[in-house]
């Protein structure tokens, strides 16, 4: 599943920013920055689903408030002998009652009389959670990684490559089921056991590769322009040549890759829950959710229904926004598609 | 030249994987339909002939009798590996008794309970049609010691004499097992009395295999054996095949029957599948050891009701609270558990499988005690308000506890339950998963002072002591220790030793004093019982319902016929 | 060229090497995962339990037993720990579920991707174009448990029309086989369909401003047979070599969530059972067979490319 989509990001973000940097026809006093924007605004489709993600994380944010004020119960309240509505929340065979739109169970309960609707955003906090910092790991080490690779060439590119291949070589998620039940419990070091930080970091070591390696192409292409020459004439260092001159340059492909990255990230590791390796219950992820709801399959379906619903919306909402933020910086392909 | 060679890495890649096509594809197999087998002798009016199919959610963890300790492994290898003694074909209690198996009759005992003296039948063959000889036993221990099967160290290392020896390769031979070929003799002594060890030589771990099979786990190709069956067309985690054994009309073995069908067992971890097909008739028996989603009862109730039944078999499940570490040192702590704790909810969690109780010994099993309960009864539900009041009265409220679950269902969510229980009657519980197969190795690691979770016995054989053995100081050990509440009462060790000396056969004549111990178990909630599970009989509508469902084994396989 | 190809393998190689140190150190450090308390079993004594970590050699240095692992997984004599059988038995058990899944669901969504990407770049920019992006990202965005939980649920129970899971060999009932492997073929596929036809159009809209496409329609090639004879040909080139790196990935077990979900005892499955049973023989093994196919077949790209175009092998 992560594999395709994962190896996909070498294609699908391959924009050449020399283009962008250098230009085409720009309308005066209008900056790359401001031309993407504008591109982006008409885009009402990717706009829309940017919505529809700002929305669910501000839903997920407020959890807390939800269930305070609306279900009046946490996400680990459990309440299995009890009735809602003259029915057993949990019936005498384990089956849990679905939808009640009311305040309490709106979306039902789960096989442990736990509320589907509060589980669902806090679930979605941990989701989005994981997801985030897992982009953030990738991001930065990819950058760091394909930055040092491309900038110094040599012995260095040839260590750095070859940690990229040996992470890209590992079936992906294997090496995170793997990652995930070695660490789930025990951790290793400053990684805690049971915490969200595990899957996090195992999400996003994953990913380094797709982001490392296109990045390292990039600074090799940067690197010969004749800026860089200038800089170095001028007697700049190697770490101020890498931050003031090449990293602005790979500004737009990191943007680009943030939306995917995370769209990703939170898919894997829904699969890696719904293994046992991610989220560690009772704590809730949608991944989780989808993995027990499974469980009560054909009696009590909305409890895979809800979180899948959830999840595919949200995955969807930052591929399709990624999308048109991928269109708004490649000049070329807007080109293109005004034929 | 450019675009030739493009297209030579689309031909690559075409190529590549047509070869692997090529290479795997006949890997396929070829399983050959079922072939009605011929009758064999038979003294039940039952039907003979044709092939049935098992499914099971869980692959055995070994065919290999010297190996597998597992429900999914001991039921087939209890009919294709005879030993000197065997358990009755019979349904309910009547099943626990120990009837002789490959030995001519149950052996003797000394007086001073030492020293068990058998012989072995005449005219014993295995299925490969070599004769079985009185060393043939010897070996088969010895194997036993040496593969090692993980029943091996406590009862047969810790019984026989020179078999610690034998295992830690000081000897090259067992010394106290003498056999004598010519006479069928043979002669085992043991270390101290010990009441179960008739059961110890029923275990399928002790059924005869030939001199010189290998000192090796022998998954794929198990050693031939005595037996009704044997076991063949073994494919790893996916399907094996129980057929007649063509030596056993040669040999009558009395109150061990011949089967009346072949059978095909399947593994598919689907369980929920599983348990429809055979609904459907797709296939015919659904492993007893396997759960049966609740969403499929009511299912099974208008479809199949008459060939569906709940089967009671000895096994406990229950929280351990270690009585070393706060908050559990207390008594008072340890009766709020057992007094607030909802079995009803818990069962709701297994598919309403569970029947409430708070002994340790299950109602199937003799000792088991018939006062009410010590602290409410478990079938109401909890008090709550009680238990709260007690965790006051303990002085433990607000103390941190670590509940440790296994990453298995339903475990999982009883432990989820559990931690929220102690959560509402005054403790700070938080849970610790730990995967489902090194689970029993972590907690029963005494360096990582557990302080409470989920534990479970199943019987190894039908006598209390084997139960007992999980509470006796002695077994407390630093690692694989399965004493996880560390339960030390000098009443318990005394008690528990004397009675486990009792051979097994005079059971009922100390039933009072067991079911004495269990109640004072009970009192003093070492044990934090939660229910006895029950298990599931489902076969196709093609089956007779005229079935032996045995209580140490489950579906006792020979028992099967077509209507 | 030929020294390319040496660096490039022999770098492969290094690669092999340092994945199966990593998988062999990561179950070394699993916590309380000492396989030999495991092995013992609940009842195990002291003395048994020395006797397993003697009898498998656990209580040697973790070079050791790092080189006798390796010697027997080339040997053909590995054995998992906790079942003992042996592993490639096993996974050649579980080829044919794999292949067959594999490769049916793989040319599916090679065929399917090629006509929803040519169509969305012949449309691109219009209102097909756009129907076609969002379904794209609403396949990309469906992970194969839910899809596949989804499916079973309303074509299994409630339509009854499909099985609820499991393989059936083509050699015992080809027409079972079919059935049993429709829903996972679609669900599998549907994530590739998403992201694939996405590289295709942007490849092919790319492509029609290369000047030999100028050329062919200055020629007066139809616009179909430009299409189809020059664009689409040269645009599949870069799709067909994802798919062969993605088509290793999943014969290599890569697809543990579809065949888990619909129980396909592949090799997959295989592998997410034995990392549920801690069980460090299959776990290496199904890694370096899966490494080893993406990993060459990486090399072999590269040196192919390399021999078309000699500007790659100064990089």
């Amino acid at each position: 599943m992560a594999t395709s989509s994962a190896s996909g990001t070498e294609f699908s973000a391959d924009i050449d920013v020399g283009l962008l940097a250098e230009g085409e026809q720009l309308p005066p006093g209008i900056g790359p920055t401001q031309l993407a924007w504008r591109r982006l605004r008409r885009n009402r489709v990717a706009l829309f689903f940017g919505g529809v993600f700002l929305l669910i994380v501000l839903l997920c944010l407020l959890a807390p408030v939800y269930a305070k004020h609306v279900a009046h119960q946490g996400p680990s309240a459990e309440n299995i002998t009890g009735k809602i509505d003259g029915k057993d929340i949990v019936s005498v065979t384990g089956i849990p009652t679905g939808p009640t739109w009311h305040s309490r169970y709106l979306l039902g309960a789960d096989a442990n009389g736990r509320d589907v609707a509060v589980r669902l955003l806090y679930g979605g906090r941990n989701s989005l959670e994981v997801g985030a910092v897992a982009t953030v790991i990738t991001i930065v080490l990819g950058l760091i990684i394909g930055l040092l690779a491309g900038y110094f060439r040599g012995i260095t590119d040839g260590v750095l490559t070859r940690i990229l291949d040996v992470i890209w070589a590992f079936p992906a998620v294997l090496l995170g089921v793997s990652l995930g039940v070695a660490l789930a419990v025990g951790g290793i070091g400053p990684l805690k056991g049971n915490t969200l930080m595990v899957p996090a970091v195992v999400v996003g070591v994953v990913y380094i590769p797709y982001v490392g390696k296109p990045v390292r192409g990039q600074v090799l292409g940067i690197r010969e322009r004749e800026f860089i020459d200038a800089a170095r004439q001028q007697g700049l260092g190697h770490v101020r040549i890498m931050f003031s001159e090449v990293l602005p340059n790979l500004w737009s492909t990191l943007v680009v890759f943030i939306p995917l990255i995370l769209a990703n990230a939170i898919l894997l590791e829904a699969g890696l829950s719904y293994l046992g390796a991610g989220v560690q219950p009772p704590n809730p992820s949608w991944g989780t959710m989808i993995s027990d709801g499974i469980r009560t399959i054909p009696a009590a379906f909305h409890n895979v229904l809800v979180p899948g619903i959830m999840l595919v919306l949200t995955v969807m909402s930052i591929n399709i926004f990624g999308d048109g933020l991928r269109d708004a910086l490649d000049p070329r392909s807007k080109v293109r598609i005004a034929r | 030249m450019r675009k030739n060679a493009r297209r030579a890495v689309v031909a690559l890649f075409v190529l590549a994987s047509m070869a692997v096509l090529a290479a795997c594809g006949g890997g396929g197999g070829s399983s050959s339909s079922s072939s009605s087998s011929s009758a064999a002798a038979s003294t039940t009016p039952a039907k003979n002939g044709g092939t049935i199919t098992l499914v099971e959610g869980t692959a055995p963890d070994s065919l290999d009798p010297q190996f597998g300790y597992t429900t999914q492994a001991a039921e087939p290898d209890w009919l294709a590996y005879t030993g000197l003694v065997t358990y009755a074909h019979q349904n309910g209690t009547a099943g626990t008794a120990l009837i002789p198996g490959l030995a001519t009759a149950l052996p003797t005992v000394s007086s001073d309970g030492k020293t068990y003296t058998a012989t072995l039948r005449k005219g014993l063959v295995f299925s490969d049609g070599k004769p079985v000889k009185a060393s043939d036993f010897a070996y088969t221990v010895q194997r036993a010691l040496r593969i090692p099967w993980g029943g091996s160290g406590q009862f047969i290392a810790g019984n026989i004499v020179g078999a610690k020896a034998f295992a830690d390769k000081k000897a090259s031979k067992i010394s106290g097992i003498t056999t004598d070929d010519a006479t069928g003799k043979i002669t085992i002594h043991l270390t101290a009395p010990y009441g179960a060890f008739l059961n110890v030589l029923a275990f399928p771990s002790l059924g005869v295999v030939p001199t010189g099979s290998p000192y090796k786990n022998e998954p794929n190709n198990p050693p031939p054996g005595v037996g009704p069956y044997k076991i063949t067309n073994i494919v790893a985690n996916q399907s094996y095949k129980l057929v007649q054994n063509p030596q056993w009309s040669k040999m009558s073995i009395p109150g061990i029957p011949a089967g009346h069908v072949n059978i095909t067992a399947k593994i598919s971890s689907n369980v929920d599948s599983n348990a429809l097909s055979v609904v459907n008739n797709t296939n015919d028996v659904y492993d007893w050891a396997d759960t049966i989603p609740g969403s499929l009862l009511p299912q099974i109730n208008s479809q199949a009701k008459d060939r569906y039944a709940k089967k009671v078999m000895n096994s406990t499940y229950y929280v351990f609270m270690n009585t070393k570490e706060k908050p559990f040192s207390s008594q008072l702590a340890r009766q709020a558990v057992v007094t607030g704790i909802d079995q009803n909810a818990m069962s709701r969690l297994s598919s309403g499988s569970l029947i409430p109780g708070c002994y340790f010994l299950p109602p199937g099993l003799v000792g088991h005690p018939t006062a009410p309960c010590p602290y409410g009864d478990p079938a109401k539900g909890g008090d709550l308000a009680k238990a709260k009041q007690l965790v006051q009265q303990s002085g433990m409220a607000g103390q941190p506890v670590t509940v440790w679950a296994q990453e298995r269902a339903p475990r999982q969510q009883w432990m989820t339950y559990y931690a929220s229980f102690l959560n509402q009657i005054g403790f700070k519980a938080k849970i610790k998963n730990i995967a489902d197969a090194s689970y029993f190795p972590t907690i029963g690691n005494l360096k990582g002072h557990p302080q409470t979770g989920f534990a479970d016995w199943n019987q190894d054989f039908p006598n209390p002591i084997d139960f007992y053995l999980l509470v006796q100081g002695s077994a407390i050990l630093p690692t694989n220790n399965e004493n996880f509440g560390e339960v030390n009462d000098p009443k318990i060790n005394s008690e528990s030793t004397k009675l486990g000396q009792v051979p097994t056969p005079k059971l009922n004549t100390i039933a009072s004093q067991w079911q004495a111990l269990d109640q004072y178990v009970a009192k003093k909630a070492y044990i934090g019982v939660f229910g006895y599970q029950t298990f599931p009989a489902l076969l196709s509508n093609r089956m007779s319902t005229n079935y032996v469902f045995h209580s140490v084994y489950g579906w006792d396989w020979s028992s099967f016929s077509l209507k | 060229m030929a020294a390319f190809a040496i660096r490039r393998i022999l770098s492969a190689i290094a690669v092999m090497v340092v994945i199966s140190i990593l998988t062999f150190l990561l179950f070394e450090a699993i916590p309380n995962g000492d396989p030999a308390l495991r092995l013992a079993g609940r009842l195990a004594t002291a003395d048994q339990i020395h006797q397993i970590r003697v009898k498998y050699g656990f209580d040697q240095p973790i070079y050791v037993q790092y080189g006798r692992t390796m010697k027997n997984i080339f040997t053909g004599q590995a054995y998992s720990y906790t079942q003992g059988f042996n592993v490639l038995t096993e996974i050649k058990q579980g080829l044919p579920a794999t292949l067959s899944l594999a490769l049916g669901a793989g040319i599916f969504w090679l065929l399917a991707s090629i006509v929803v990407g040519t169509l969305a770049a012949i449309k691109a920019g219009k209102y097909t174009d756009r129907v076609l992006t969002v379904l794209s990202m609403i396949g990309v965005s469906f992970p194969p448990f839910f899809l596949g939980a989804v499916l079973i649920y309303f074509l299994g129970y409630k339509a009854n029309i499909f099985p609820l899971g499991g393989y059936v060999k083509f050699t015992t009932n080809p027409w079972q086989w079919f059935v049993h492997l429709l829903l996972p073929w679609f669900t599998l596929s549907v994530l590739f369909i998403g992201f694939y036809s996405r590289v295709l159009r942007s490849t092919i809209l790319d492509t029609i401003g290369e000047d030999y496409v100028r050329t062919a329609k200055a020629k007066g090639l139809s616009e179909r047979q430009v299409l189809l004879r020059h664009i689409l040909r040269n645009s599949l080139v870069p799709i067909i070599a994802l798919w062969g790196l993605d088509l290793a990935q999943v014969i290599g077990g890569g697809a543990i969530l579809t065949e888990s979900v619909y129980s396909l005892h592949g090799v997959g499955q295989l592998a997410a059972d034995s990392i549920g049973r801690l069980d460090i023989i299959p776990i290496l093994v199904i890694v370096l067979f899966t490494a080893f196919v993406v990993v060459f077949l990486a090399a072999l790209i590269d040196i192919v490319y390399a021999y078309l175009d000699p500007r790659i092998r100064l990089a």
